[in-house]
């Protein structure tokens, strides 16, 4: 059945080397994720890729949440020197990419196999009529080269590390639409990854097909396209592989800028942030669960989510972290209603309840939620300084908030130990002794809720620099008046996250988590820059320090 | 809309304040939903009942076998969770209305979704 090699039985590849594409700001997470899921080592992160060893199978690394693709490396080195005009000494360096050490590529691609097929290795793959296509080398050539034409273009979107950008441009809360509706859920497609991966022409032939990607001083001196042709025929050459641009069962990855040359090859088609039990995305689901990561969710927890539109944080909260009460509101009714459908597809809809309401207006108790964490809306409607005041306010003080006095702190119902003695304002729980173990243990501090949420770059700068909150801002950001104290940085700088950070962790979003300040009794506690495609936003953590009024 | 999640609701017309808690329930549709029972989240959720309001909720819906109070090591009491899972977590409201006990302002629920948006006098701003 399986043409591939590969002895049954084998224990999943140890160590193999992988790397993951990130959006950027979200590397510090998907580190923290590698190292947290798969025990992963080696881990570096180097200008938008995270690269790390794991012999993790295919259904963990699966779980990854915060990476847009994954890759399994087969070559990682200096960047190519580009010191003379001679286009064809850069293409024989890049030859050399293949032709120095073809035996790691056979190596990488076994990996790989083995890595799929331990996946089904239940299932029997059914034998697929292959259709080699026939074609002349010369034809070959220009169709890899027509393709990496369209993957260059593709490429200035997947520069952006989005495939599904968030619309952030003159939205309100109301006309958010779905960006992204899929037709055929990934996991059909996943299992066609396997099937392809193991179907190969007779002689272990492969189809293939080259995605290339050049920036900086290189991608001055040649095209995406000519060095995808070129790496095109060094493959056909050295292991007689076949180029099929539609449904090659493998593909070859290949990025080269001023840091490094990488070539990999994706494990899946489909790339990881891509759910398959998200029905139609609303907020990117990497961003979403980062921001539920952040917020420390612990099984027990209420975590409400007061502006959810379609649900996005709460089902990647919901699939994460299970024992948890999730409350989804909005104020539109079409918003609620995709999130009702996307509860539905992804079999949530018992686990998360949905409101109406505004968050301007909560109508639940003080201190009665542990957990918020919200995408606020970047549009006109929340434009004023005030009105991302008063949405914080009402989310402050519906917040569970640090208390001295019981085992389980807050006033409201959720104190089990009042809940059972007579201080309780509901007469009914008044009897019954105490589970003595609770009841002789010290008192407890009990940490404050806390609030994850993601500020356009405008409500960010609102927020952190409260001497001026009263200002209006304009839409590009800039302050009717006089530019703010100096930790606010000026608004209409292009905040810029280096290229070229090195793997130094968390070095960008110290310099944002500085600039925070407290807002009532919510003390800042971190703070990270994200890209969204198009614009960029601000996850910002907040907890609740102490109750600040009745 | 759920029991538990009734449980957390309160009324914020302008003025109401704590005595807008809690919100009457009334239904004209329920569903009981079987859901899969998880004793680890149950137990954990009994902390945060208010037990009052969810006794006259489940007083108005008439449901049966409703436990009045949390028994002393409710988390090991198998036959208690599973009693509490069904009120709080099987009992689906679908239409129906709630009540501001303080200034009898209806909200609907409708498709299980209760609305609590306020008009702009009704707000406290």
């Amino acid at each position: 059945m399986s043409a591939a090699p590969g002895e049954p039985g084998l224990g999943p590849p140890v160590g193999a080397r992988f790397f993951c594409t990130a959006g950027r700001g979200l590397e510090p997470f998907l580190m923290r994720e590698v190292q947290a899921r798969l025990a992963a080592t080696q881990v570096e992160y180097i200008s938008g890729k995270v690269f790390f060893s794991t012999s993790s199978d295919l259904n963990m690394l699966k779980k990854l949440k915060s990476a847009e693709r994954l890759f399994l490396l087969i070559k990682k080195q200096l960047p190519f020197t580009v010191s003379s005009v001679s286009k064809g000494k850069i293409f024989s360096e890049i030859q050399r990419l293949i032709n120095d050490d073809p035996g790691n590529w056979l190596n990488v691609i076994s990996i790989w196999k083995n890595l799929l097929e331990l996946n089904t290795e239940n299932e029997k793959l059914p034998q697929r009529d292959t259709n080699p296509l026939k074609r002349k080398v010369g034809e070959n050539e220009t169709l890899v080269a027509k393709k990496s034409k369209t993957e260059q273009t593709r490429k200035i979107e997947e520069n952006m590390e989005c495939q599904v950008g968030k619309q952030r441009e003159e939205e309100t809360l109301e006309q958010r639409e779905p960006v992204a509706t899929r037709e055929e859920l990934p996991e059909a497609a996943s299992e066609n990854d396997v099937e392809k991966a193991v179907e190969t022409h007779p002689q272990g032939q492969l189809t293939f097909r080259v995605s290339c990607r050049c920036s900086g001083t290189i991608g001055k001196a040649v095209t995406a396209q000519e060095v995808g042709r070129v790496i095109g025929i060094a493959l056909m050459r050295q292991f007689g592989w076949k180029a099929d641009l539609r449904d090659p069962n493998l593909e070859v990855f290949i990025h080269l800028n001023d840091i490094y040359s990488v070539v990999g090859i994706p494990v899946l088609r489909v790339p990881l942030a891509s759910r398959a039990y998200i029905k139609t995305a609303g907020l990117r689901s990497t961003i979403a669960w980062a921001m539920a990561s952040l917020a420390e969710i612990k099984a027990g927890a209420f975590v409400l989510d007061p502006m959810c539109g379609l649900g996005t944080i709460l089902l990647e909260a919901a699939k994460e972290w299970p024992d948890v009460f999730y409350v989804g509101a909005d104020v539109s009714d079409s918003q609620l209603l995709g999130a009702c459908d996307n509860l539905k597809a992804a079999g949530l809809e018992d686990r998360i309840e949905l409101l109406q309401l505004s968050v301007l207006e909560l109508p639940l108790p003080s201190e009665s939620v542990d957990i918020i964490i919200s995408d606020i809306p970047f549009g006109k409607k929340f434009k004023l300084a005030k009105d991302i005041e008063r949405i914080l306010q009402e989310m402050e003080s519906r917040l569970f908030s640090i208390s001295q006095d019981c085992m389980f702190a807050g006033p409201r119902g959720r104190c089990l130990h009042r809940c059972l003695h007579s201080t309780a304002r509901q007469s009914s729980a008044e009897r019954g002794p105490v589970n003595s173990q609770k009841a002789d243990s010290p008192r407890v501090l009990h940490a404050g809720g806390t609030i994850v949420l993601l500020l356009s770059e405008n409500h960010y700068l609102c927020l952190n620099d409260r001497e001026e909150s009263s200002l209006p801002v304009n839409s590009k950001g800039s302050h009717t008046d006089e530019p703010g104290p100096e930790k606010c940085s000026n608004p209409e700088e292009n905040i810029d996250i280096p290229e070229t950070v090195s793997s130094s962790q968390g070095a960008s979003n110290q310099e944002y988590f500085c600039k925070m300040s407290p807002f009532g009794s919510l003390v800042p506690e971190d703070c990270y820059k994200v890209s969204l495609g198009k614009t960029e936003a601000f996850m910002c953590k907040y907890r609740k320090a102490h109750s600040s009024g009745p | 809309m759920k029991l538990l999640t009734h449980n957390l609701l309160s009324s914020h017309v302008r003025g109401v304040g704590p005595r807008g808690f809690p919100l009457r329930l009334q239904a004209t549709e329920v569903r009981i939903n079987p859901v899969e029972f998880n004793p680890t989240f149950v137990a954990r959720m009994i902390p945060k009942v208010e037990w009052a309001a969810l006794l006259e909720a489940a007083n108005t819906l008439h449901l049966a076998e409703v436990p009045t109070e949390p028994v002393e090591g409710y988390e090991c009491d198998e036959a208690f969770l599973r009693k509490m899972h069904h009120v709080l977590l099987e009992v689906e409201v679908l239409e129906g209305t709630l009540q501001c006990p303080e200034s009898g302002r209806l909200f609907p629920i409708s498709r299980g979704i209760p609305n609590m948006l306020l008009s702009d006098e009704e707000s406290e701003s």
